[in-house]
């Protein structure tokens, strides 16, 4: 057996291990974060502001501070460090100072013995307002003389894109498509509301256990608003219900920090549905302007689209969505001329940070609309006008990177083709009430953050009894991200999972692997772990050479052992070799690092390479709608997703279910009306009645930078989702909604005007 | 003021000592340390905190503690017997139905007193019991395939059943 086929056997990589952790979630025994805090916790209460946008002249605590019961109140004069936090503007109080900029901003903390007498001593809290103009509206905020909500003004950010002469290509067009989209504010739902606990350990250390996807971050923002070292606060993430990106913010870690710290006493903090509702981020609502312009043969020639952003009070990622939301506006498709703005305004809104996608679902949904408008009006299908879109090999992209490799977007077109055509074949007859149609919908999305460095480590190590640790600061929540790098550790060291045990997300024993965001972990922090695992594999076969006397290029790994492929029967186990190392002084752990390679882009025309890599999907939805009910079945997905090497296939499904449910939702159902949507009462998220059969086409078009060739999926699960279904309701009515969601109000109107163009009969 | 309840908990009987106005969720959780019970909504949206009652599954959140008093009250940690999986639990082990686990306790409870009651439920039968409980990761396609294959486990699971008796 030569060296390569025995490592392939061994490859755990493509199987579907089962996920880390699992029994636990299945017994009932794994703490999440309301699981964790001993009973003799002081409970934390934030105080929230129910005006949009007030001054705030003074707050009377003396009657709170005589509640029985009741230990503290706290206030932004309390926070010893610098009151503002932000991952990327550092733009929001912990409690705010002298206003408030959101229905829902915290102002006082009451910290008591159990939660009921901090809440009766949070109603005793006397704030004076004076009310100040608020802001709903993205675009008003931006108009002259709108009254400032930041000092700065109310700009977040702008991001400009220009590639080729758009102008002129608008000018020698066959055809132009424009139309305006209008997406809506949408709630995370992760199912476990955020709650925390902290307290003070033996080295005078503050460690907070929180429900989080990005740890180390929550380290450096509690240390600054303590005015510590980052050393001085420790994060251990909890086992984690969902984040969806709204887990990358401090939802409860400041507060506990600060407790914790001035009153040095252990605390927790729960977050009630309502309360994660109010306070939390939410996807950003967009306005997008789209012009297209196409060939007779149905060649893309310009696009130019205008992106207007509602980031609500506080920027939390926001300004990554500007840039994400503008670079990917294009679609999968190579356009030679392309002139996009997207600009982002702060509101009294509820703060809009990261979700599922970055403003990439937003612009899908517009992109692919588009691109059935253009087929259309064109005469050719759906599926035509893609295939002869999509990028391939060597295309640019509107930055102006070229791809080089991976590039699987005409593969996962050809991989539903068949299916889409099978689909259309059904025709609807005159009479039905009930409408069948089929829809495309296509994505492009960048893997890691936009254009700027961000790097992941990892440790691995070899223990004296033979095992392995491997030490990742990746939050998993829920995702996979855990047993996906174990796999890739496990895989390399030519040893089974369970010889792997992992140190995550705790920053008091890990390194920062960045955040769990922007479908990152598996390629990014998957290389940092491969990177470490390849180096301790080298000091292990050096260790096993000398030891064997062999040469070194003919040993392999085998279950613990270090075998000789030249036909002599030796070998040596990792526990021998870890002995002999340690006794001789020889470094077993070894740190793994990864940065994609990426450049920023320039200011002015946007061009540069933001991305290593980039996820490519197609998918199908099938739809009837009846149009006596303006209901919307979704009677089936079809989803081809180029994931580069699906490292743990189920996985990969499990991400692609949930995508598509988020995307059905984010098409048909979810919508959040800040002051109107409190609780999961009306805020609809959808149920096991609601979702349909999906079937999972995993393409993988390895990407040579990844571990093992893979990518990501994370996000772009959800992104082709919705479009497709929109597209689908589309081709059954004939008629087109460009407002999302794609409600009963607006589906009735959709029927009304597709009956009224005479694409068939309302009344007999 | 406090109320004595007695109840047979996961096989075991109970007496706990309670405040009237408290769910089963707080007193299960608090006082039972049962924390597989989790809390998504508290108000009988999300399926979460489902535990099985005289053997029909129902929201603990909605249900004062009050109310347990001489039921028979199964949760997810009573599902293992003897450190063994229930079939239900294996099953969705192995169709990989879980990724944060957060609804998964309730999902497992859901289908349990579905399974307890009907021999071989339909799909449609299925996606009627288990639709008040949400999931937000996993889009409930494994889900649903798990529950299915508890069902076929089930199956000859009874014949023993019957022979040995
Ligand atoms: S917590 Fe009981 S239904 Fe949500
Ligand atoms: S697995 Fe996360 S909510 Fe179901």
């Amino acid at each position: 057996m030569t060296a390569a086929s025995i490592k392939e056997k061994q490859s755990l990589i493509g199987t579907s291990v089962p996920r880390i952790g699992v029994d636990g979630k299945l017994n009932g025994k794994a703490l999440f974060s309301n699981d964790v805090a001993p009973k003799n916790s002081l409970w934390v209460k934030a105080l929230r502001s129910e005006l949009a946008h007030a001054k705030i002249e003074s707050i009377d605590i003396k009657d709170a501070l005589n509640t029985p019961g009741c230990v503290a109140i706290l206030t932004a004069q309390d926070i010893p460090g610098n009151n503002s936090f932000g991952i990327i503007n550092k733009d929001q109080p912990l409690l705010a100072g002298s206003k408030v900029r959101f229905v829902g901003d915290p102002v006082a903390l009451a910290v008591a013995i159990s939660e009921d007498v901090a809440e009766l001593a949070l109603s005793k809290i006397h704030v004076t307002y004076t009310e100040l103009a608020s802001i709903f509206d993205p675009e008003e905020s931006l108009a002259p003389g709108s009254p400032f909500i930041h000092e700065k003004g109310n700009l977040l950010g702008k991001r400009l894109i220009k590639k080729g002469a758009p102008e002129l290509a608008f000018e020698k067009a066959d055809v132009i498509i424009e139309r305006t989209y209008q997406t809506t504010c949408l709630e995370h739902a992760y199912l476990e509301p955020d709650a925390g606990y902290a307290y003070f350990d033996s080295d005078g250390k503050i460690v907070i256990y929180a429900s989080t996807q990005n740890p180390h971050y929550d380290q450096a923002d509690v240390a600054s608003l303590l005015g510590l070292e980052a050393d001085r606060v420790r994060i251990i993430q909890t086992n984690t219900g969902g984040g969806f990106g709204s887990k990358l913010d401090l939802n409860t870690q400041g507060f506990l920090g600060l407790a914790c710290y001035l009153l040095k006493k252990p605390v927790r903090m729960v977050f009630s549905r309502e309360e994660a509702f109010l306070c939390t981020s939410k996807r950003h609502p967009l306005k997008i302007k789209y012009k297209s312009a196409a060939s007779k043969d149905g060649r893309l020639l310009a696009i130019d689209v205008k992106i207007m952003g509602d980031t609500g009070a506080y920027a939390s990622y926001g300004l990554a969505v500007v840039s994400r939301s503008a670079i990917h506006a294009t679609g999968p498709y190579e356009v030679p001329n392309v002139s996009i703005e997207s600009v982002f305004a702060y509101t009294n809104n509820p703060i809009a940070g990261a979700m599922r996608g970055f403003g990439v679902p937003q612009v899908a949904f517009a992109h692919e609309s588009q691109m059935d408008l253009l087929a259309e009006a064109l005469g050719v299908s759906p599926l035509e006008i893609r295939r002869r879109n999509a990028l391939r090999l060597g295309s640019t992209t509107a930055t102006k990177q070229e791809l080089t490799a991976s590039v699987g977007i005409q593969t996962c077109i050809e991989a539903i083709a068949p299916h889409y055509e099978a689909i259309r074949n059904k025709t609807n007859s005159k009479d039905s009430k009930k409408l069948k149609g089929v829809g495309l919908g296509c994505m492009m999305y960048g893997i890691g953050n936009t254009g700027t460095q961000n790097p992941s480590t990892a440790q691995v190590e070899l223990q004296s009894n033979g095992g392995i640790v491997l030490y990742s600061g990746a939050a998993d929540i829920g995702q996979g991200s855990s047993t996906v790098l174990i796999q890739i550790v496990a895989t390399e060291l030519g040893v089974g999972a369970e010889k792997i045990t992992l140190v995550n997300a705790d920053t008091g024993l890990t390194t920062s692997a960045g955040a769990t965001s922007a479908s990152r972990q598996t390629y990014i922090s998957g290389n940092a772990a491969l990177d470490a695992a390849r180096k301790l594999k080298e000091a292990i076969l050096t260790e096993a050479a000398t030891m064997l006397k062999a040469n070194r290029k003919k040993l392999y790994m085998k279950n613990g052992n270090v075998l000789d492929s030249s036909g002599v029967d030796s070998s040596v186990s990792f526990e021998q070799i870890a002995n002999k190392a340690k006794r001789e002084g020889r470094p077993l752990k070894w740190q793994g690092f990864f940065d994609p390679d990426t450049t920023p882009l320039d200011p002015e025309t946007g061009q540069g390479k933001p991305y290593a890599t980039f996820a490519f999907a197609a998918q199908i939805a099938e739809v009837e709608v009846d149009i006596l009910t303006a209901e919307v079945t979704v009677k089936k997905i079809i989803a081809a997703h180029d994931v580069g090497k699906a490292i743990n296939p189920e996985s990969v499904k499990g991400q692609i279910y949930g995508g598509a449910a988020m995307g059905l939702g984010f098409a048909l159902m979810e919508e959040f009306i800040p002051g109107k949507t409190v609780s999961l009462k009306d805020y609809h998220i959808p149920t096991f009645s609601d979702m349909p059969p999906v079937e999972c086409l995993i393409i993988e078009e390895p990407e040579p930078t990844g571990p093992f060739g893979a990518k990501g999926v994370g996000e772009p699960a959800l992104i082709p989702t919705a479009p497709a279904i929109l597209n689908a309701i589309a081709d059954a009515l004939g008629s087109r909604i460009y407002s999302l969601p794609a409600n009963l109000e607006r589906v009735m109107k959709a029927i009304h005007s597709g009956a009224s163009k005479m694409k068939f009969r309302l009344n007999q | 003021m406090n109320l004595e309840i007695d109840f047979c908990l996961n096989g075991s009987e109970i007496r706990l000592s309670i405040k009237p106005w408290e769910t089963a969720l707080d007193v299960l959780r608090n006082q039972s340390g049962l924390t597989g019970v989790k809390e998504g909504c508290g108000i009988g949206e999300c399926g979460a905190c489902t535990i099985i009652i005289d053997g029909k599954a129902v929201n603990s959140c909605l249900i004062l503690a009050a109310q347990l008093d001489g039921r028979k009250v199964e949760t997810v940690e009573g599902l293992e017997v003897d450190g063994k999986m229930h079939f239900i639990q294996q099953a969705f082990l192995d169709k990989g139905a879980v990724q944060c686990g957060f609804c998964t306790p309730g999902m497992l409870m859901s289908a349990k007193a579905l399974l307890d009651k009907v021999e071989n439920p339909s799909t449609d039968k299925i996606v009627e019991a288990m639709t008040g409980n949400l999931c937000r990761c996993a889009g409930y396609v494994q889900i649903l395939e798990a529950v299915r294959e508890a069902t076929c486990m089930k199956a000859p699971l009874n014949k023993d059943d019957v022979t040995n008796s």
